[in-house]
């Protein structure tokens, strides 16, 4: 019997998000089972070796792990499969370029009847990637840098930098990290950055410079980050109109906060999922280890989608949040939750609802937002197979609410005031999707539930982001 | 962008007259304002007084940053920003209470001199002290300056501000002096203050004009402050006539009408 080329095998669909780059709603394909492989298929065999060719800077002792399944394998049919499984955990360490797997019979002194010898040959990705961008905006241009450093001492840590200047702002930001050797979704990773942003809606600036660490791991099926987070925050008026209650916040604060995230995603893609759900509840503590800043911000995520009749999606969400003030210091502009947009409630402008003064919207403590989406692909099914699956038809109906907290009331005031003069739209209109991460949108809005002091962007809207309501 | 914003500002506020809750906004008063800026914003608040506009004083941590031009004190008006007292003074004349009308082209120009020493001078002089001198900025300004921030954020802040105001020290030409020689130029500045004062109640006879509202804010709030050394004030209490000046400005618009302005001695700096 020849060698048998286990190459670059179909892939397997996504168990969620954090696999690779996978083009989801791909079913299993059984690889072709050829004549004489069928007379293997219950013969034992032993699998005497697994070796690594290729191999450069990246230490052994990470990969021992990821090929450890390899030598429990029985029959022919189940090496294929464990190596297959073992070429995608080596693939996701994201030190490789390319992955190859050979399997053949046994050689050498001690070579067995039955024993197989399994190899992968890896290319590893080069040391260092740059890329280089120049961005031209509104009034401004910028010159973007980028460098990756994939693997950088042997066991999978990568560092990132990325330096952007421009004619206005700079900002940059620096990423190391690392993943436990044998367990990569447990990694931590350390960040430095200083990023600027421009919030027309509240007629605010805002730069951030600030550093972070943060420890990923799961448990059962649920993703948790710890991280902490230390941040000087500077705020500035964008306008020599802008509103005095905002020129009040002008000036610099220090926020070192605590911050605990727990994810349970079983959809089978971030983007346009077909089904699953997702839990996201985040909770941050700042001012308990230094700082000026000091609340407890709590808020939640929830999506759930249905796959229903003729490739039709419903799907349900809803956020919610809430920002409590320690101590007797108000809470800040750049601390509270703000709603309306094209990614939030649509038919209103960018976070356009709440609080405002003379026009500046200063955000809320507390929020509720809920979506009821139906996706259908697009009439008529142009472009089908191909192109046109990018696009999908969607009916939606988004309500929201966001309010202050006052501790003159309870809990029950503050509910109350959430539940009355909900702001609500509802619509239609064509959604695309970018890749995995982001969609554009183009709505037909109309918005109901106005209350004075909103803005509103009914008739066409336009969107374009990486988290939608 | 600031001179021509601030002539737009006059221009659009002639119809309104002066609101009961215009406010001064200054750093807090305790433990953060510093020598210039306390100087600046008595200045503002005595021009304000004599002006008969009244004004509430609020101390805000931030109130530099507030501030449109960066600088303290600053009033906001009905819903006008208006900080330092140039502009100030520009913003109260279009609407009509101005305390230089009386006085002719020659004397206008004069003022306007006199102004500008006591800026260059006066107030350099003031941060000079403050920012250039290691004992006095280790001891006294940079504490106070970054006293409502926490570790690390309140040193990056007091660090920031002496290296600004050191910088433009150079730029003006004033890094290489001593602090004697500083103490000398306010020797002059003030002898040049006191003859042109003379025995006159007021420095145009008998009106208070800005300038009064000027000098009086910086000579009061260093008679009345405690630095490293006394040298400050022993100049100017070596002139009798600048210190009766200032008793009379501090009896006649402070004293009598709200006790709690009136400022006492003690470590403002």
């Amino acid at each position: 019997m020849g060698t048998v080329h286990a190459r670059s095998l179909d892939p397997l669909p996504m168990q969620g998000p954090e696999l690779g780059v996978q083009a989801d709603d791909l079913d299993l394909v059984e690889p072709d089972h050829e004549p004489q492989q069928e007379v293997l298929e219950n013969k034992d065999v032993v699998v005497q070796h697994v070796h690594i060719d290729g191999l450069g800077r990246t230490k052994e002792d990470i990969l021992t792990y990821e090929i450890a399944d390899v030598f429990r394998a029985k029959n022919l049919i189940d090496v294929m499969k464990k190596s297959h499984d073992a070429r995608q955990r080596l693939l996701r360490l994201g030190i490789f370029r390319q992955v190859e797997v050979v399997i053949d019979t046994a050689e050498g002194a001690d070579a067995m009847p039955n024993g197989l010898d399994v190899t992968f040959e890896v290319k590893e990705l080069r040391r260092m990637t740059g890329s280089y961008n120049t961005m031209v905006g509104n009034n401004e241009g910028s010159m973007v840098l980028g460098l990756k450093l994939p693997n950088i001492f042997g066991r999978a840590e990568k560092l990132t930098f990325q330096f952007s200047y421009g004619t206005k702002e700079t900002s940059y930001g620096l990423s190391f990290f690392k993943p436990q050797p044998g367990h990569f979704e447990r990694n931590f990773s350390v960040n430095i950055y200083k990023v600027t942003g421009q919030f027309p809606w509240s007629s605010l600036r805002e730069t951030d410079r600030g550093i972070s660490t943060e420890f990923s791991f799961p448990i059962w099926r649920t993703n948790h980050t710890l991280k902490w987070e230390g941040v000087w925050r500077e705020l500035g008026c964008l306008a020599r109109t802008a509103s005095f209650a905002v020129r009040e916040e002008s000036g610099h604060s220090l926020k070192s906060s605590l911050s605990h995230a727990m994810v349970i995603d079983t959809r089978n893609s971030p983007i346009l999922p077909k089904k699953g759900a997702l839990l996201k509840i985040n909770q941050e503590l700042a001012g308990y280890t230094g700082g000026d800043a000091s609340f407890l911000k709590e808020d939640f995520e929830i999506q759930l989608n249905k796959r229903l009749f003729w490739d039709s999606v419903l799907s349900a969400s809803l956020w919610g949040g809430m920002l409590l003030a320690i101590g007797d210091k108000p809470t800040s502009i750049c601390d509270r939750f703000y709603l309306g947009g094209p990614t939030s409630v649509r038919g209103f402008s960018m976070y356009s609802i709440g609080p405002q003064s003379e026009g500046d919207y200063l955000g809320g403590e507390a929020y509720w937002a809920g979506g009821l989406h139906l996706y259908t692909p697009l009439p008529f099914r142009p472009g089908r197979g191909g192109f046109g699956d990018l696009f999908r038809t969607h009916f939606f109906l988004n309500a929201g609410n966001l309010c202050n907290l006052n501790y003159g009331e309870g809990p029950r005031a503050h509910l109350s005031k959430l539940a009355e003069c909900i702001r609500w739209s509802y619509g239609a209109g064509i959604v695309l999707r970018l890749g995995n991460i982001a969609r554009l949108e183009l709505n037909y809005c109309i918005p109901m539930g106005v209350q004075s002091g909103d803005r509103i962007c009914d008739g066409v809207q336009f969107g374009a982001g990486i988290r939608f309501l | 962008d600031s001179l021509l914003g601030e002539v737009l500002v006059v221009e659009l506020n002639t119809a309104e007259p002066w609101p009961e809750n215009a406010t001064l906004y200054q750093p807090l008063r305790e433990d953060q304002i510093l020598l210039s800026d306390c100087a600046s914003s008595l200045a503002v608040q005595a021009y304000l007084r004599m002006c008969g506009l009244p004004v509430r004083v609020c101390c805000r941590a931030n109130a530099e940053y507030m501030s449109p031009s960066g600088k303290v004190p600053f009033i906001h008006v009905g819903n006008q920003v208006v900080s330092e007292l140039g502009p100030i003074v520009q913003f109260t004349k279009a609407k009509g209470h101005s305390l230089s009308d009386g006085l002719d082209d020659v004397q206008r120009a004069e003022m306007k001199a006199y102004m500008e020493l006591v800026n260059n001078m006066l107030l350099t002089a003031e941060l000079y002290i403050q920012w250039c001198d290691d004992t006095t900025s280790s001891e006294i300004t940079r504490p106070r300056y970054s006293s409502p921030y926490s570790w690390p954020l309140n040193h990056i802040l007091a660090y920031q501000k002496q290296w600004e105001v050191r910088r433009k020290m150079n730029a003006i030409g004033w890094a290489g002096k001593t602090l004697e020689q500083v103490y000398e130029d306010v020797s002059q500045c003030c002898q040049a203050l006191s003859q042109r004062l003379g025995t006159q109640p007021y420095f145009f006879n008998k009106q208070p004009t800005e300038l009064d509202a000027l000098v009086f804010g910086h000579l009061f709030t260093i008679l009345t402050t405690r630095l490293t050394s006394d040298e400050l004030s022993e100049k100017i209490k070596s002139y009798s006539n600048l210190l009766s000046f200032c008793r009379r400005i501090e009896q006649t618009y402070f004293e009598e009408q709200d006790r709690d302005v009136k400022i006492t001695i003690k470590e403002k700096l």
